[in-house]
């Protein structure tokens, strides 16, 4: 079942990269513009569960890598669908300009993950139809997951240098 | 009639934790929700990457804090998955036993925040004093009221002090011999009954669609939990069950959660009966120079409220690379919340947020 | 009714009546309002204590900041500050509100949180017990007594001060200031000295100097 379907994946798009994963998951790399259909290709193939996007900042490789954990709804207890494997999909996205296609089109879950991911990582998702702030309220030179936003210097600069509000003795 | 925007949140009587929905109202009919998370954000991610494997420890429980030991207990998963470090079996079946207690507790605290809301303030007192039981037991066990950091990698940090299995029976006794109680105030009450069958309707495609899982989706009729779709711990060594409803309404999740709990305390009585003899702890390497083995992982457990995750990057270093929990009232205080309200009445929108069981502090991390 | 009071009910009435109802706004700011139910149900019962939980902030008295404050809640606990009305006082709960507790290095917390509004007293601890709530009531009962909670006092004196420490962080406010931000002398609770509102040095520059 699984050596099929990433035989599947393989013959059906172009530029995929197939990992071992840890022990129970199937590691695919794809190239950005993929992201869409091999979403959609794996939710026909009955991953209908986007458990997470997710996003790492490797600042050393000067790119971010887009995380999409996908699993299924299942009722059978352990292991699922005979041995069925959940897929952890990798893309990357340069740290210049970072965008990357939105995936609520398939997965409706998608928006509060891309939204969040816009907002602390500053990647702007094509399409998407609210970018707007999500959890914070003021606004961050550098978005303030980045590798490069020091936040004990964000500290130091912002809240350590109010003032007290003096009393008299 | 007039289309009003009403700000419902954050410091409101209806609303549990700090939290803000946006609602568009016609009448007392609502339009358009909308949430907005944030007030509780403290980039707990971001700060994790700071400090090293153990000193996250403390960190993780605190964002939850209606149910710490669920986070404690995926990110110590994730760590032993990273590590490569076994857990005796005995540990297991303590973790499983504390876990259960964790969620008897946090049910505990859906209930007091439910009867509260619907107006049962007896029930709603009897759920919390039964609460500040089972953390008694908590307080004896691990020292701490609310945040225990009791789980480690590798096991647990102590095992179960003297008679404390036969003071947790007698306690469970004493909360389970109220469910008579319970029943006949609450759950089999008309006032209940008539206040949430039929509000916040989730059906299944809704609940599927939008990554809905704990009661948003047992309560559709579906069978899945964590605990036995991919077990952890000792939940594969007792046999229990999966408690589910068919209307997907707030009625339904109501009375998943009295089920789970029942079910968690029959649970515990049988992990008690099936523990083995043995240590409770692996040795880790000295924790304050641990270095992971670079790798990265997504493991996940079955929290009061639904599927909890964890993805966990290490570069091999001493500090976590990127971690990244994947909350269940994330899916359920954002989209699911968003279209369950939609066309409910204003006097629900406590009543559905609650029965989906949204947890701010899980939201904002 | 305690005997030995009975001087005190009749010589400071509203002082008496303040202590004994000390009604808590009802707003869960940060993770220590896990411990305030439990305070308010059967097993702890702070209605011994007179204090009970109150819907509006504009019927409270008591603001319990329970625990780490994020920038966008500090908005929202600012505006519902100065919706209570006078006296009120504030009691900061957890250490996180002393000094940042763990979130020290957080991006989105503000640390102290006397910078912003002025607090009574603070409970100690991460997460303290419901029983320190009960010490930090009586030790209130004892502040207003010696006429030492006077935070809303203070508020109202250095109020130019406390705003543009919040306008520091939250940037330009929304809502107009709720007390005329030049610093004033103040001739006692209630009182605004409209003479003296055009002082040549301002408040904290006096302090500078006689220090
Ligand atoms: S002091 Fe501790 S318990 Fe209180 S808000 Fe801060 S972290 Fe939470």
């Amino acid at each position: 079942m699984t050596s099929s379907l990433s035989t599947r994946l393989d013959a059906t798009f172009k530029g995929v990269e197939l990992g071992s994963g840890d022990d129970d998951r199937l590691a695919v790399s794809i190239p950005r513009e993929a992201v869409v259909p091999v979403l959609t290709f794996l939710k026909e193939e009955g991953y209908d569960y986007l458990q997470l996007i997710s996003c790492v900042d490797w600042i050393d490789r000067g790119e971010f890598e887009l995380v999409y954990l996908l699993s299924f709804y299942t009722e059978d207890e352990v292991g699922g669908d005979g041995g069925k494997q959940d897929v952890l999909l990798k893309t990357t996205v340069p740290r210049e300009q970072a965008s990357a296609p939105t995936a609520i089109g398939v997965f409706a879950i998608a928006e509060p993950h891309e939204r969040e991911i816009h907002e602390l990582y500053g990647i702007h998702f094509e399409g998407h139809p609210r970018l707007t702030p999500l959890l914070l309220d003021r606004d961050y030179e550098i978005p303030p997951f980045r590798k490069d936003f020091d936040t004990k210097q964000y500290v130091a600069d912002v809240f350590d240098r109010v003032p007290p509000v003096e009393e008299e003795g | 009639m007039r289309e009003l925007e009403l700000y419902f949140g954050p410091q409101h009587l209806g609303m549990v934790g700090n939290f803000s929905i946006t609602l568009n109202v016609e009448g007392d009919r609502i339009l358009k929700a909308t949430a907005n998370p944030g007030y509780l954000h403290r980039g707990f991610e971001k700060l994790m990457e700071g400090r090293t494997w153990i000193k996250n420890f403390p960190m993780v429980c605190r964002i939850n804090v209606v149910e710490p030991d669920h986070m404690e207990m995926v990110y110590a998963m994730g760590v032993e998955k990273l590590a490569g470090i076994e857990v005796p079996e005995r540990a297991q079946f303590v973790r499983s036993i504390y876990l259960e207690l964790a969620r008897v507790g946090s049910h505990l605290f859906g209930l007091w925040a439910y009867a509260n809301m619907l107006g049962f303030d007896t029930v709603a007192n009897w759920a919390m004093y039964h609460r500040d039981l089972v953390l008694d037991l908590f307080e004896e066990l691990t020292g701490g009221r609310v945040y225990h950091i009791y789980i480690w990698p590798g096991g647990v940090r102590r095992d179960f002090p003297e008679g404390f299995t036969d003071r947790m029976v007698e306690t469970l006794h004493s909360i389970g011999g109220c469910v008579p109680d319970y029943d006949s105030t609450f759950f089999n009450n008309t006032l209940f009954s008539e206040r949430a069958k039929g509000i916040g309707v989730v059906s299944r495609e809704e609940a599927v669609a939008m990554g809905g899982t704990g009661q948003a989706i047992r309560a559709t009729g579906m069978k899945y939990d964590v605990r036995k779709v991919d077990p952890y711990a000792a939940y594969d060594k007792v046999a229990w069950e999966v408690h589910t409803r068919e209307d997907a309404d707030a009625y339904s999740r109501i009375w998943i959660v009295r089920d789970e709990m029942i079910e968690s305390v029959h649970m515990i009585f049988n992990l008690i009966d099936a523990m083995p003899e043995g240590e409770v702890y692996n040795r880790i390497p000295n924790p304050l120079k641990w270095r992971i083995p670079a790798g990265e992982t997504y493991v996940r457990c079955e929290s009061s409220r639904g599927e909890l995750g964890l993805y966990l990057v290490s570069d091999g270093g001493e500090k976590p690379y990127r971690v990244h929990f994947r909350t269940p009232s994330y899916s359920h205080g954002l989209t699911i919340l968003e279209k369950a309200l939609v066309g409910a009445n204003i006097a629900d929108v406590g009543n559905i947020m609650i029965s989906l069981y949204v947890v701010a502090p899980e939201i904002d991390r | 009714m305690d005997r030995n009071q009975l001087m005190k009910w009749i010589k400071t009435p509203t002082k008496m009546a303040h202590k004994y109802s000390l009604n808590a706004v009802y707003f869960c700011t940060g993770c220590g309002i896990i411990e305030v139910p439990p305070t308010i149900t059967t097993r702890w019962d702070a209605e011994r204590f007179g204090v009970v939980a109150t819907a509006t902030p504009r019927h409270a008295n008591l603001f319990l900041i329970t625990g780490y404050v994020s920038v966008k809640t500090l908005r929202a606990i600012i505006r519902t500050y100065e919706q209570m009305p006078e006296p009120k006082y504030t009691v900061g709960f957890g250490s996180c509100t002393i000094n940042g507790g763990m979130y020290w290095d957080s991006y989105n917390t503000i640390n102290q949180l006397d910078k912003y509004i002025p607090v009574d007293g603070y409970i100690a601890g991460c997460m303290p017990r419901p029983e320190a709530i009960f010490i930090a009531v009586t030790h209130l009962w004892t502040l207003i007594d010696k006429d030492m909670a006077d935070g809303y006092k203070r508020y109202r004196k250095n109020y130019g001060a406390y705003r543009a420490n919040q306008e520091m962080v939250l940037g330009e406010l929304e809502w107009p200031p709720l007390f005329p931000t030049e610093i004033h002398t103040n001739t006692g609770e209630g009182e605004t000295d409209a003479t003296a509102a055009t002082p040549t040095m301002t408040e904290r520059e006096k302090d500078d100097e006689l220090a």
